[in-house]
């Protein structure tokens, strides 16, 4: 009993701050979290909808996608349909991320609505070398644009060659090979899967 | 410390200078480097240390009487990982993109050195009005420190100040003073300068 009253004399300012400190994180979340949410909303479909043009809007599937992590738990993918005005599929978009130089990346990802050929890839975050490895954040950049149109399949990073030819080989960045291959890498790791999934699903041919 | 208003004064102006976090303590060294490729990110990051650091010291101040000392120290970072958490929610929610420029720099505020010194150095010690003008001007001396090094390599990496132009048409932006080695040279440069003027004013 002389234990547990010396352990309540010597904590109990820990154990009433901890409680308070608690609660005032939950107010505060459960007061900004619908715009956080809302902001990683927008920012999501600003990304994915800059990439399917011809999107009106982004409609999540019912049920989120399992893919293989290389780990216990598999990757849950949130996968979002594109569609027009007329709800016709225009596309498809997904978060994905993995590794990069220094931080995790984060990758908005966009594919066309047969699933065959990729729309590109957006940057939601990352930490990358600032005038190297963040050259994969620059919309419209070289590095890109080889990816908007190459086949939705397994793509391979090589040091040099035609960065302008549209294939399943893309260039890497001079001097920032660890992140163009962390974007090459999260894509291989997240496409081919998704297609398979929704092949099953009866939602892609 | 004692509660007057030149004693506040001078507990203010530490933080300006003669115990300026950066530049005479070498405290926050961290997002100094890491932070002040451009003013903008440099000075939210000040301003997210200023919260952080006067809210703590209030925390730390009103409950010193009750602290055990060898609980202390759990105690400042169970209070300084609160209002981090908040200044952290604040800017995800108001200020995304910032927030995605930081990155993680916001959330390692709670491993900032200069916020536990200050916990422990001040506001553990002294009275409420005390901890906060320590609290003031300490954050301010760390926030005014990185706008200048910020300040002076957006200029130079970018020909631009808090993203207006102010650099001539043709002026080539020496990229590296965006980088980390242009951060190291400007605080390098920064510290020397201070060293010599502590020196004869010594």
């Amino acid at each position: 009993m002389s234990k547990v009253k010396y352990f309540f004399e010597q904590s109990w300012l820990l154990l009433v701050s901890s409680i308070f400190f608690g609660g005032l994180l939950a107010l505060t979340n459960a007061a900004w979290q619908p715009r956080i949410q809302q902001n990683e909303i927008e920012k999501f479909n600003r990304l994915a909808g800059a990439m399917l043009r011809e999107a009106d809007s982004f409609l999540s599937l019912d049920e989120p996608v399992e893919i293989a992590s290389g780990k216990p738990r598999p990757y849950t993918v949130e996968v979002k349909r594109g569609v027009d005005a007329g709800g016709r599929t225009v596309g498809w978009a997904f978060l994905c991320q993995g590794s990069g130089f220094s931080d995790k990346i984060k990758l908005v990802v966009a594919v066309d609505g047969s699933f065959e050929t990729l729309a590109g890839f957006g940057v939601l975050s990352s930490n990358e070398t600032p005038g190297f490895g963040d050259k994969i954040t620059i919309a419209g950049g070289f590095f890109q644009r080889q990816f908007v149109g190459a086949p939705a399949a397994a793509l391979d990073l090589v040091k040099s060659g035609e960065a302008e030819a549209i294939d399943d080989e893309i260039v890497a960045i001079s001097g920032a090979t660890v992140s163009s291959q962390a974007v090459v890498t999260i894509l291989n790791t997240y496409v081919v899967p998704i297609q398979e999934e929704l092949k099953k699903r009866g939602l892609i041919e | 410390m004692a509660n007057t208003a030149p004693a506040l004064k001078k507990t203010f102006l530490a933080g300006l200078w003669d115990e300026n976090p950066v530049l005479r303590l070498l405290l926050g060294m961290c997002p100094t480097l890491a932070v002040t490729a451009a003013v903008k990110p440099a000075l939210t990051m000040g301003l997210s240390v200023i919260f952080v650091l006067t809210c703590s010291n209030i925390v730390v101040s009103l409950m010193r009487h009750l602290l055990k000392p060898h609980l202390r120290i759990l105690m400042f970072t169970l209070t300084i990982a609160t209002f981090v958490t908040i200044a952290d929610l604040f800017l995800k929610a108001f200020q995304p993109e910032m927030s995605d420029q930081l990155g993680p720099y916001i959330p390692l505020i709670i491993v900032n050195c200069i916020i536990i010194c200050r916990a422990e150095a001040c506001a553990s010690k002294n009275g409420l009005v005390v901890s906060i003008v320590d609290a003031l001007g300490m954050g301010l001396g760390f926030t005014l420190t990185l706008c200048v090094l910020a300040g002076v390599r957006e200029l130079l990496a970018t020909g631009k100040v808090f993203e207006i132009p102010v650099l001539w048409d043709g002026f080539l932006p020496w990229a590296a003073m965006g980088m980390p080695v242009g951060a190291f040279i400007t605080l390098g440069l920064l510290l020397a300068g201070v060293n010599a003027i502590a020196q004869k004013e010594n």
